[in-house]
This record gives structure tokens, C-alpha cells and sequence, in this order.
């Protein structure tokens, strides 16, 4: 897995990515994600725009290419497939959470959830601590078959505890690492190593 | 009897109101609305103190089963019924009604006297066992239900004791095969006695107090360790036994209107789980008048006692059981926008709450969504349907579709109005999504990706439309019907409703302007000459300018005042007058400055799932 590849998979996962962002994702050093970067940029493989890169077609298909070589071992990896079958399966609490969180039922009825009822959010952020909980246990054991999924922890645990404190926006705001985006993009990054499809 | 004859126990018969630092929020609950006289699920209660105990000794304190056995013993009295097929009240000493077959399950949860994260879930129907099954099955009639009440005390059991991750047990496989699964996932079996799952649920509430989440918030919040929690041990009630028996939800008023009347639906016959699948067909209240007029009437009463007592609207659970009426819940009621705004100001004309309280009860978003743009009356009326699916947020949207996520961004930053239509959307779309007017897609239903990512963006979202249904829309100008899930052809007429229209509205306008810390008009209602429009000032649309921006400054007005940050660094920076159409959010934003979140502590229990 050479830092290249792991770059551009980067890129793949948080599209529209400054070089911090794919360095803190990837568990790299930020110099060796602007080299690799450059690289990148002068062979066609990625484009840049106001200090955010993202993947041009050639460099997207380059990648997509790699991966079942890459990630053979991991997929398979009895232990490792085992713990993201958990994955995919507490994938769907977390989903009906994150619904549950943008709406609730008003006299039968589904509306959307004006964050008015503060002991109802109270309630889904204490589910989403439960939740963790699991998803601690999973992660820590996908960590042990690929060593960086761990940031992933972290970045979950951060966004948990900024909402736990008060700081709604971090259970699922589509525009800060939110526990909804780092999950989706941990998501996005196991489909890609276990070379699976998105089912909705 | 003095309610603390035991040590470490309390028991919740309506005769005494015991501290809440002592029983914990949910049993103080339970145990006010007893003393109203209200009908509740007997339960009884182990102190904080015993929590204490736990913590110091390292174990349940001496003394404590026997009186969890007691406090079993007279849930048995109270409702007539056994806990586990082997402990039979001996003869004559708890007997104020005559026991009956049917088992005694009960529900265990925590409460602390300040409700925090990462506490036990509650455990229900703990007691059961194979007989314990049997037995349900010959009382209800329906042995399937019996086995179903199994298989959700093992999940709960496996997941909240046993901490079993992501277990689901398979409704088709027997109790020995859920029993197998469980030993596999956790190493461990759920016990067959009633008395053992009991002390290990208890336990397991005490232990939780402890946890991770719990000991970061005390902390956060400066809450002291030494508090613990309770654990409330209440009857569990059964709407399915008989033709006398049901469940259902009453509403003190409608949730979604406002109207003053009372709303919800019955179930006879029915699990409150049966009313969130679907299984049955909810009927309206009036079955329930109907059938059993007395607990109608007693049903009614009590709505009209908690709503006085609470001084809002009630959103309250209960079950009949063999003709016996049962609340299980009763809080201040989730509601509608147009229903928030119609309450609070109803209440007022009633004498019920002042106009302060009133305003609190309304947050800007509410009113922002009423005076959100709307089509037209009539707007839809032979305009062509080109895809339909599930309304995933509402809203409207009009647009060109675009098919591709990156053309999307780049004709939005040209100034068009996009509309993206994708088969799926994934974290890498979000991007094109900020920038569209709207979201369709063809796969997936209202916790997919995109639903999900709408929502949080307030983006108008239809899913689900059917595979193959977006290449038809290509290039064409199409409006979204986020609400009703459809898109019709062509940018069909919109209307954005004006407050002032509404005499509602107008009447919380004259209330918040007389309490308002800043002025708050609409413009060109006597602007004085050295306002500041932020619309015309650089870096006027970037909420973490304001502050610099308007330092100084007597008056403003511009688009960024719009917004609740726009409003508190007005009144942060000095300003005194700001002028935005419509004033309301604004206003509302202003005076909830100091108090963003309305105490809603109220008389309520949480007595059931």
C-alpha cells in the first residue's frame, strides 16, 4: 500500500478534501499528502481547486482498479470480514438513530424534528452513546486488521461527546465531521476495501 | 405502614411523596401522579442509598434481596398475580385480592434524580421463563404473543444485561435456539428464575452508573458521584388478555392542529408494540367510548388533570387491562408547528399560561417553517406527475434537474437553480447536494443516505422514485413536492405566506415586541439614516464577521440578521434597532436568548417502554 494509493483512497472518501483532511483520515504526514498530492496533480490523476483536490475520472478508475489487489488479505480475512459483517449490521441501528434524531412522530404523524423537545433529543443522543458502545467494540476490531480505521473511533468518540456537551450540530450536520458524516465516510472507506455496493 | 419500613426500599402507593434525591426522578414521577389519584402500574423503588451501598460494599448490601422478595411479594398483592410459577405468596399474608394464574412480569429501569447519558435501558417483561410463557399464553389466549413477549425479554436482556452487540433473535426459532445465540454472542445464558434475572438487572443498573458516558457528563456537568441512581421495579400491564383490554394514546389536544379536543387512537385487544408495527389498524377513541364508556370517561379526567397540573398539552400513553385503566406515560406533548403556535396562544386566552410562557413555548424554526414558501392553492391541479416516491423532507424545490453531482455544483455556482436527481447518494454527493434546490432519487427509503443528508441540510427530498425513473427527468425544469413526494413538471406558482396575515402570528408579534431586548420592526418602518446594511458591507453574509461588524452600531438590517447567530450578535454588539422581514423568528431568537431551553420538568411518568 504505497502512500499514493492511500491518498487518492483518501480523496475518494472525503471528495473535495483539503490535504489536512486527507492526512488526518489516512493517518499520514501532512508533507507526504501534499508531495503525493503534486504527484497526483501533475499526472492527471487528481485536480485541485482553491486548496481542495479531488479525484478526476482517470484517477478514480486508476484506483478502483487497485483495489482488489490492495485489499485482498483483508477480504479474505475470516476475523476482519466478521467484524465488518457486524458492521453492516449495527449500520442499520445507527440509520434508523440518525432518522429517528431528524424526525419524530407527532400525533402518529412523522414530522421533522425542530430540536423544540429537548428530552427527546436527549433521549437519541443517550441511544447514540449506547450505540457507541457497540460500535467501539466493532471498530476495535476492524482496527486490528487494518491499523488507521482507529481514527475513525476517535473522530466518532470527539463528535459523540461534542453533542453529549450540548453541541446538537454533531450528531448529524452534513457539513462538520458530525457522527453521521465520519460514520458514512467509514462506510464509504469499508464498501471500498471490502469491494462491496451500497445498498441504498 | 411506614413507607420506609425497609432499609433500602420504597414502595410507590400513592400515600407519600418521598425526595426525589432519594427515588430518583422517573419513581417521583410514577409517584406524583399516584398521589393525584392518577392510575398508575403499581411499582416500588431501590434507593439511591442502596446505589451507595452497591458502590462501597461491592455487592447488593445485606438485607436487600429480602426486600426486593417484599416488594415482589406486594406488586403479587396489588395486581393479583405471581412472579415466577415458584414463589407463591404463602397463604393469608399479602392477600387483599385473591391471586389469579396469570404471572406477574415487571419492567426494571434506572432513575437517577437528575436524568444523565449512558444509564441502563429498562428491561421489560422480566419473569419470563418457559412456564412463565405457558402461563401467559393459557391467560391471553394467544399463545404466538406469549412467545413473541419471550423473544423480546431475551433481547432486551441480552443486550442491556449481557451486552450482547447487534443480537437479534430470529421470531421463528425457539426459546432453546434464542438461548444458544445469546451463549454464542456474549458467553452467557439469560437465567430461567425470575428471582436471578432480577438481581442481575438490578445490578446491572448500578452498574451503569458507572459507566463511561455516565461519569464524563457528571463531570461535565459538575454532578456530584456520590448522587447514584434508583432502580424502579413496576407491574407490567397487558392490553391484549381480553375483549376488556386494549391500548392506545390520547392527546389532550390535536398535536397536529392545535384544535382544542382530544386526539389519539385505541387499540382493543392490542400490545402498545402492536401500535408502532403495524399489525393493526389503530380506531379512533370513540371505539374505546363505545366499548368501555367508564374508562373513557376516567381516561378523559385524567387528561384534563395532567394538562392542568402541567399547564400543556398532554401526550399520554395507556393500556386496559381486563377493564382496568392503566397510564404508562403522560408527557408534555411533541407538536406541529401550526399546533405549537395555535396552543401556545389558546392557552393564553384560557388563562392556562402568561404570554412569556407562551412565547417560550414557540422557537423561531417552528415559525420559519410556517412561513417556509408553499405552491400555490390549486397549483398542482393538471400538472404533470413525472415521478412520485417517498417525501423524504419537506419542502418546496424548483429547478433544472442535473444527473451529475459535480455539473450540479458548478451550475449552481454559475447561479442556476438545480435540482439532483441521483440512483443513490453517497458522501461523495453531498457537495453537489448543498448545492441544489432539491434531492430525487430512485433507490431507498427515509433513512437512506440521502433522506438522512437532506434533512440535516433542510433540502426539500423525494426517494425512492424507482430504478431508471431520474434519466427521464434530465434537463428538464421540474418543481418537488418534498412533502407529497412528487415532481411535477415545469416551476409551478409559489406563494410565501406573510405574518402579518395571520392573527396568530400577529398576536405573538405584539407580546414578543413588548418584551423584546432590541427593537425588531420591518424595513422601511422609520430606518434611521445611520443603519448599517450588511447586505452592502463586505463579509456582511459570514455569521463570525458580525460581532466586528456591527460593534458600535445603532441600528442594522440585512439578509444575515435573518438567522438566530444574525440576532444574538445584534443584541451581543450593542445594537438597538434591527429591521428584517419576517420579524417573528427574530423576535422569538431575541427572547430566547436567556433561556434556550424551557423547563419542561413536569408531573409525568415514564412507567412503560
Amino acid at each position: 500500500m504505497t502512500d499514493l494509493f492511500l491518498v487518492l483512497h483518501g480523496l475518494a472518501i472525503k471528495k473535495h478534501g483539503t490535504a489536512e483532511e486527507v492526512a488526518s483520515l489516512m493517518g499520514l504526514a501532512v508533507e507526504t499528502v501534499k508531495a503525493a498530492l503534486d504527484e497526483a496533480v501533475a499526472g492527471g490523476r487528481v485536480a485541485e481547486a482553491q486548496g481542495k483536490y479531488m479525484l478526476t475520472p482517470v484517477g478514480r478508475i486508476g484506483l478502483e482498479s487497485q483495489y482488489a489487489q490492495v485489499f485482498s488479505s483483508l477480504r479474505a480475512d475470516a476475523t476482519f470480514r466478521g467484524h465488518y459483517d457486524r458492521f453492516e449490521t449495527i449500520n442499520r441501528d445507527l440509520k434508523q438513530l440518525i432518522t429517528d434524531w431528524q424526525t419524530m412522530p407527532v400525533g402518529g404523524k412523522l414530522v421533522p424534528n425542530d430540536h423544540s423537545d429537548k428530552a427527546y433529543d436527549d433521549k437519541i443522543i443517550d441511544r447514540l452513546g449506547t450505540f457507541h458502545d457497540s460500535a467501539e467494540l466493532v471498530l476495535k476490531g476492524l482496527a486490528g486488521g487494518l491499523a488507521r480505521l482507529a481514527i475513525y473511533l476517535s473522530k466518532l468518540t470527539a463528535a459523540l461527546e461534542k453533542a453529549e456537551d450540548g453541541d446538537i450540530a454533531w450528531v448529524s450536520d452534513a457539513k462538520t465531521e458530525s457522527y453521521h458524516t465520519v460514520w458514512f465516510e467509514l462506510h464509504e472507506d469499508l464498501l471500498r476495501i471490502m469491494g462491496t455496493e451500497r445498498d441504498e | 405502614m411506614d413507607k420506609r419500613d425497609g432499609k433500602w426500599t420504597v414502595r410507590i402507593d400513592g400515600t407519600s411523596l418521598p425526595s426525589r434525591d432519594l427515588i430518583g426522578g422517573k419513581a417521583w414521577s410514577i409517584a406524583h401522579m399516584s398521589a393525584h389519584a392518577l392510575p398508575v402500574p403499581p411499582a416500588f423503588v431501590l434507593t439511591t442509598e442502596a446505589c451507595r451501598a452497591y458502590r462501597d460494599l461491592g455487592e447488593l448490601p445485606g438485607g436487600l434481596a429480602d426486600e426486593v422478595a417484599e416488594g415482589i411479594a406486594w406488586l403479587q398483592a396489588e395486581t393479583g398475580r405471581l412472579f415466577g410459577p415458584q414463589t407463591a405468596p404463602k397463604k393469608g399474608l399479602f392477600g387483599r385480592k385473591k391471586p389469579e394464574s396469570g404471572p406477574l412480569l415487571v419492567s426494571v429501569r434506572s432513575g437517577a434524580p437528575i436524568s444523565m447519558p449512558g444509564m441502563m435501558d429498562t428491561v421489560l417483561n422480566l419473569g419470563m421463563n418457559t412456564q412463565t410463557e405457558d402461563l401467559l399464553a393459557a391467560e391471553s389466549g394467544d399463545a404466538a404473543f406469549a412467545r413473541d413477549t419471550h423473544r423480546r425479554f431475551y433481547e432486551l436482556y441480552a443486550g442491556i444485561v449481557l451486552k450482547a452487540i447487534g443480537l437479534t433473535l430470529d421470531p421463528a426459532d425457539t426459546p432453546d435456539k434464542w438461548q444458544a445465540a445469546i451463549a454464542a454472542a456474549t458467553g452467557a445464558r439469560v437465567p430461567d428464575d425470575p428471582g436471578d434475572q432480577l438481581e442481575a438487572a438490578i445490578k446491572a443498573v448500578f452498574d451503569s452508573w458507572n459507566s463511561r458516558r455516565a461519569k464524563r457528563y457528571r463531570a461535565h456537568h459538575h454532578i456530584s458521584d456520590d448522587l447514584g441512581t434508583a432502580v424502579v421495579i413496576q407491574a407490567m400491564v397487558f392490553g391484549n388478555l381480553d375483549a376488556q383490554s386494549g391500548t392506545g394514546v390520547l392527546f389532550s389536544r390535536n398535536p397536529l392542529t392545535g384544535a382544542r379536543e382530544p386526539y389519539g387512537e385505541y387499540l382493543p385487544r392490542a400490545q402498545g408494540e402492536d401500535v408502532v408495527s403495524g399489525k393493526f389498524t389503530p380506531q379512533p377513541l370513540d371505539t374505546l367510548n363505545q366499548s368501555l364508556p367508564a374508562v373513557y370517561r376516567a381516561l378523559l379526567d385524567a387528561a384534563t388533570t395532567l394538562e392542568t397540573e402541567n399547564k400543556d398539552v398532554q401526550d399520554i400513553e395507556f393500556t386496559v387491562q381486563k377493564g382496568t385503566l392503566y397510564l404508562l406515560q403522560s408527557r408534555a406533548a411533541k407538536r406541529a408547528p401550526e399546533a405549537a403556535v395555535e396552543i401556545a396562544v389558546d392557552m393564553v386566552d384560557e388563562g392556562m399560561i402568561d404570554e412569556a410562557t407562551a412565547l417560550q413555548r414557540v422557537t423561531s424554526d417552528q415559525v420559519r417553517v410556517l412561513l417556509r414558501p408553499r405552491l400555490k392553492a390549486g397549483a398542482t391541479e393538471g400538472a404533470e406527475v413525472l415521478a412520485k416516491g417517498e417525501g423524504a423532507c419537506q419542502g418546496i424545490g424548483v429547478g433544472t434537474v442535473v444527473t451529475d453531482t459535480d455539473e450540479a455544483e458548478a451550475r449552481a455556482e454559475r447561479g442556476e437553480d438545480v435540482i439532483l436527481a441521483r440512483p443513490t447518494t453517497s458522501p461523495e454527493d453531498v457537495h453537489g447536494m448543498i448545492a441544489a434546490k432539491a434531492i430525487v432519487t430512485e433507490k431507498g427509503g427515509s433513512t437512506s443516505h440521502a433522506a438522512v443528508v437532506s434533512r440535516a441540510l433542510g433540502l426539500p427530498c423525494i426517494v425512492g422514485c424507482g430504478e431508471g425513473r431520474i434519466l427521464a427527468l434530465q434537463g428538464r425544469d421540474v418543481t418537488v413536492d418534498g412533502g407529497e413526494g412528487a415532481v411535477y413538471a415545469g416551476a409551478l406558482p409559489v406563494t410565501v405566506p406573510r405574518e402579518s396575515d395571520d392573527p396568530t402570528l400577529t398576536k405573538l408579534i405584539a407580546w414578543a415586541q413588548a418584551r423584546s431586548p432590541i427593537r425588531i420592526d420591518r424595513p422601511g418602518q422609520s430606518e434611521p439614516a445611520d443603519i448599517i446594511d450588511l447586505d452592502r458591507t463586505p463579509g456582511g453574509e459570514d455569521p463570525a464577521q458580525l460581532p466586528a461588524l456591527l460593534a458600535g452600531k445603532t441600528s442594522a438590517k440585512g439578509g444575515a440578521l435573518a438567522s438566530d447567530e444574525g440576532v444574538r450578535a445584534a443584541i451581543g454588539a450593542g445594537v438597538k434597532a434591527i429591521y428584517i422581514d419576517p420579524v417573528l423568528p427574530a423576535l422569538l431568537a431575541a427572547l430566547h436568548m436567556d433561556h434556550p431551553d424551557p423547563d419542561k420538568d413536569t408531573l409525568a411518568t415514564d412507567a412503560q417502554g
